[in-house]
């Protein structure tokens, strides 16, 4: 028959980047998200002050040349230390999303794959954890296991492995029915690599939008934990403890809570944006 | 008999990502009462758009442009408003689908769900439209209708269910019925059941039946007359028995070599036609007759300038500049398999 | 002629359970033998629900027997174990009849058609490689397929790259599935023809399953009619079309609409519950 031979292709990325561009609203958040890792990134380069060099003559002082974005209690450069909580907030949300997706991807693969004994067990914790508002839950955990970023996060984590599980074993119950993973069956494809090749990858998309939804949720619960007092602890620039501390000077002082409420607002929808639009970036049916 | 639809020069054209894409080109047909036309055709050709188009069910949320013109009793729907399409749709033109499933609600009883529509088009009480509904499966030969009535929708087979979807269709007595592949899903058996409930319904009721089909045999048994389509153009139509006998269209002589016969084995060395090359995306801008890429008889003419209707020497209409030579060569070209 | 495959007695029963805990038994297969020498191409139809795709997923150990034995070349394989199955699986492959939900849409072609004998193991790239480009051509496919992705392919295409797959370990046995099902047919045609040439090239053996007599007629030598999960008749298939001697053959055969067969009067339209 006729087929051509496949032109030469772009490269994987430079499509990437295509379907990016077509969407205006996804490539904003691209930018926004991008803008914040730099400059947490760089923020010992861009900070125009320590984050925690105290001048207690210059304390509370409005927005002005010398300090963008005002100074707080302490007369620290709030700007400063905005730019360094950029790299907190970011890891925190980075780490917690990757460790509860590994661990609920593999929890839902084998769930849903073996089914029998492993699935009903994995999914009584499942459902268990997630009979809890997930807020309390990880509230409850961090007051267990006492203050601190650390322990927020391992809380956090294990509220959010159960939602990449039910994700995930639902994915697979589906995949699991597809032709082509009964053909693989009969190539006689063991059951790792059944999983591993053929249907953890056509679960991705869904996933990574969790995911990335995901960062955001997890910056947010980060932050509100700071707020009340049981994550990071002043004098961490964490922008949730920030405002914490802020909320004393909240109505004479408005740009000490403004500041790191909006660094949160704004990198929250960033990663909103890029999870609405993730869809047709993975999908290769989008590709040309 | 006077058609009761006549669709003349008909062409449609769809929104997509990027303008406007031909679906439709200057398609012609006519439908008398009592008679069933069939559509039959490839995917991709056409023949479900153009029943489509009539009910203006169609794909493009509005912006979709029809040209021509399609009257039906005698008045011109491409004029009539969404509103009027709506009570022409429920009354004098109904559809069935190829999965009935999908139109009836699993939560409620057969029952249920046919007496609720007596009820709000008829103003009659639940026990009368019981008796109607059950009158109605009747007339669609299902036995113990009464217990039909009572059942879900996922407790009745696909041939059950397709024939409570015409009973429903045609329970308003509509002028005209539109099969969309109402079989295609069925078992063997169970379709010539369901072909036979069609045509019985066609000729006692006097309904006008458009029969949409990819399957030659089905279209050739228990059509009166038919339209070949392909990418979005009537290749040959006439009567059922004139164009199975005496194709004559290059791209009906193909269609009927490549379906497989008893007589034909492998085994005795028989080979199927296999018709070269793909159909044309309808995207494709084509100045000619558009089977003219895959056609063997093509010419320069084929490439220029599509084709107009022609009177072929059985009585029926083809659209080909070669037809004659196409004739002649009988089976040359096309292989064995072809005289079956 | 020894017997490549054999299937004696082959039983396969669902068991579901209702809302209240009520077993229910459905015997999907029931009973079923049947014997397949080396070259032939057998037939199997019969109406949805006959059993005829259970049997193919019992072959080929998708799904596990309820009784009754699978031989290949006079070997029990019935009960083996995956790890005994799986330099067996190399002989016995299939197509299934959806092109679309049939290749994964996360792979690429070469990937795809790689896959079986990358399982297998004990051959290089290089290898697996030129057997792919063999394979796709003689499926009439061109080596730039290798690089492109399922969607960017027809149904008849992405059937045509499922036997490619189908046939990457030099199977003795190919078990087709309704292949052309879902094919438009001009593009059956095609795929019927490639799977003619296919078997005299490649001295394959057949078991082709589909609900359409005259594709079965057209491809197998010997024709199987199933019906309820039993076989109703079996033999060459110019003599079961010409000559059937059950009545269900009949009806069958009866039933399919061709071009130029008359319209039948049905003696009894009527359906009951």
């Amino acid at each position: 028959m006729n087929e051509t031979a496949a032109a030469v292709r772009p490269s994987r990325w430079k499509e990437i980047w295509e379907i990016a561009l077509r969407n205006k609203l996804t490539l904003t958040g691209f930018i926004i998200v991008g803008l914040v890792v730099l400059v947490g990134l760089l923020a010992p380069v861009l900070a125009p002050y320590d984050p925690n060099l105290m001048d207690i003559p210059a304390r509370l002082q409005g927005p002005s040349s010398a300090h963008p974005f005002g100074t707080d209690e302490m007369g620290r450069d709030i700007l400063s230390r905005v730019m360094y909580g950029a790299r907190i907030s970011i890891a925190v949300g980075v780490i917690i999303v990757a460790v509860s997706a590994a661990i609920g991807v593999v929890l839902g693969s084998l769930s849903g794959y073996f089914g029998g004994k492993i699935d009903q067990a994995v999914m009584a914790v499942t459902d268990m954890i997630l009979a809890f508002p997930s807020m309390v839950l990880a509230l409850a955990l961090t007051a267990a296991m006492g203050p601190g970023l650390l322990n927020t996060m391992l809380a956090v984590i294990i509220v959010r492995i159960p939602m990449y599980t039910r994700l995930m074993r639902g994915q697979v119950l589906v995949q699991k029915e597809q032709q082509y993973v009964r053909a693989a069956r009969t190539f006689g494809e063991k059951p790792f690599w059944i999983v591993a090749r053929h249907i953890v990858p056509n679960c991705l998309t869904p996933l990574m939008v969790q995911m990335t939804l995901g960062i955001g949720d997890a910056i947010l619960i980060a932050s509100s934990m700071s707020f009340i007092g049981l994550g990071a602890q002043p004098p961490t620039p964490e922008w949730g403890a920030m405002i914490s501390t802020a909320r004393v000077y909240a109505i004479d002082q408005w740009w000490y809570a403004a500041f790191p409420g909006l660094s949160i607002l704004i990198t929250i929808m960033g990663f909103n944006l890029i999870g609405d639009g993730i869809r047709d970036i993975l999908d290769p049916r989008s590709r040309k | 008999m006077e058609p009761i639809l006549s669709i003349r020069h008909l062409s449609l054209s769809l929104p997509v990502k990027k303008g406007m894409v031909s679906i439709l080109h200057d398609v012609s047909l006519d439908v008398a009462p009592g008679q069933i036309l069939g559509l039959v055709g490839e995917s991709g050709s056409g023949k479900s758009m153009t029943a489509f188009a009539v009910t203006r069910l169609l794909p493009g949320g509005g912006r979709e442009k029809i040209g021509g013109s399609i009257r039906f009793c005698g008045e011109e729907l491409t004029e009539k408003s969404e509103k009027e399409m709506q009570a022409i749709r429920g009354r004098d033109i109904s559809m069935i689908f190829q999965e009935p499933m999908t139109c009836l609600n699993p939560v409620f009883t057969i029952g249920r769900q046919m007496t609720d529509v007596l009820m709000t088009h008829q103003k009659i009480s639940r026990s009368e439209a019981m008796k109607k509904a059950e009158d109605m499966l009747t007339s669609v030969h299902i036995r113990q209708a009464a217990d039909v009535l009572r059942c879900y929708p996922y407790e009745l087979s696909g041939g059950m269910r397709q024939r409570v979807m015409i009973g429903i269709a045609l329970s308003c007595r509509p002028k005209l019925l539109i099969a969309d592949e109402p079989t295609t899903a069925l078992d063997v058996t169970v379709q010539a059941k369901i072909l036979y409930l069609v045509r019985e319904a066609c000729r006692r009721l006097g309904t006008a039946v458009i029969f949409i089909s990819h399957d030659l045999g089905v279209i050739s048994q228990i059509c009166d007359n038919v339209a070949v389509m392909y990418s979005g153009h009537i290749v040959e139509s006439g009567a059922a028995a004139d164009v199975f006998s005496q194709p004559e269209h290059p791209y009906t002589r193909a269609l009927m070599a490549a379906v497989p016969k008893f007589t034909v084995s492998a085994a005795a060395g028989d080979k199927l036609f296999a018709i070269p090359g793909i159909v044309p995306d309808p995207s494709e801008p084509m100045a000619g007759c558009r089977f003219a890429p895959r056609c063997p008889y093509a010419t320069e003419i084929c490439r220029t300038r599509p084709p107009a209707d022609t009177v072929t020497g059985s009585g029926h209409l083809v659209y080909c500049h070669n037809w004659e030579t196409a004739v002649s060569s009988a089976g040359n070209a096309w292989g064995k398999g072809d005289e079956a | 002629m020894s017997a490549l495959l054999e299937i004696e007695n082959l039983t396969k029963t669902f068991r579901t359970r209702g809302f209240f805990g009520k077993v229910k038994e459905v015997h999907a297969l029931n009973g079923v033998s049947l014997t397949i020498h080396k070259g032939e191409s057998i037939g199997i139809v019969g109406e949805s629900g006959c059993g005829k795709s259970t049997l193919a997923n019992l072959i080929v150990r998708l799904e596990e027997p309820t009784s009754g034995t699978i031989r290949l070349d006079g070997k029990d394989i019935t009960h083996l174990k995956e790890e005994e199955l799986r330099p067996l699986r190399r002989r016995i492959q299939i197509v299934f009849q959806d092109p679309y939900s049939s290749l994964s849409p996360r792979m690429t072609i070469g990937q795809i058609v790689a896959e079986p004998m990358r399982v297998l193991g004990g051959h290089s790239e290089a290898e697996i490689r030129e057997r792919a480009e063999t394979l796709l051509h003689m499926v009439g496919l061109q080596p730039g397929a290798l690089a492109r992705y399922p969607h960017e392919f027809s149904g008849g295409q992405r059937q045509r790259i499922s036997i490619a797959r189908a046939l990457m370990t030099e199977p003795e046995i190919l078990i087709l599935d309704e292949p052309t099902s879902a094919l438009d047919v001009s593009v059956q045609a095609q795929v019927l023809n490639i799977l003619t040439d296919l078997r005299e090239k490649l001295h394959l053996t057949y078991l082709f399953i589909s609900h359409n007599l005259a594709v079965v007629k057209y491809i197998s030598d010997q024709t199987v009619v199933m019906r309820r999960g039993e076989v109703v008749e079996m033999g060459p298939s110019d003599r079961i079309l010409t000559a059937p001697s059950e009545k269900y053959t009949r009806e069958l055969i009866e039933a399919v609409p061709m071009i130029g067969k008359p319209f039948r009067l049905l003696e009894d339209p009527a359906e009951s519950l």
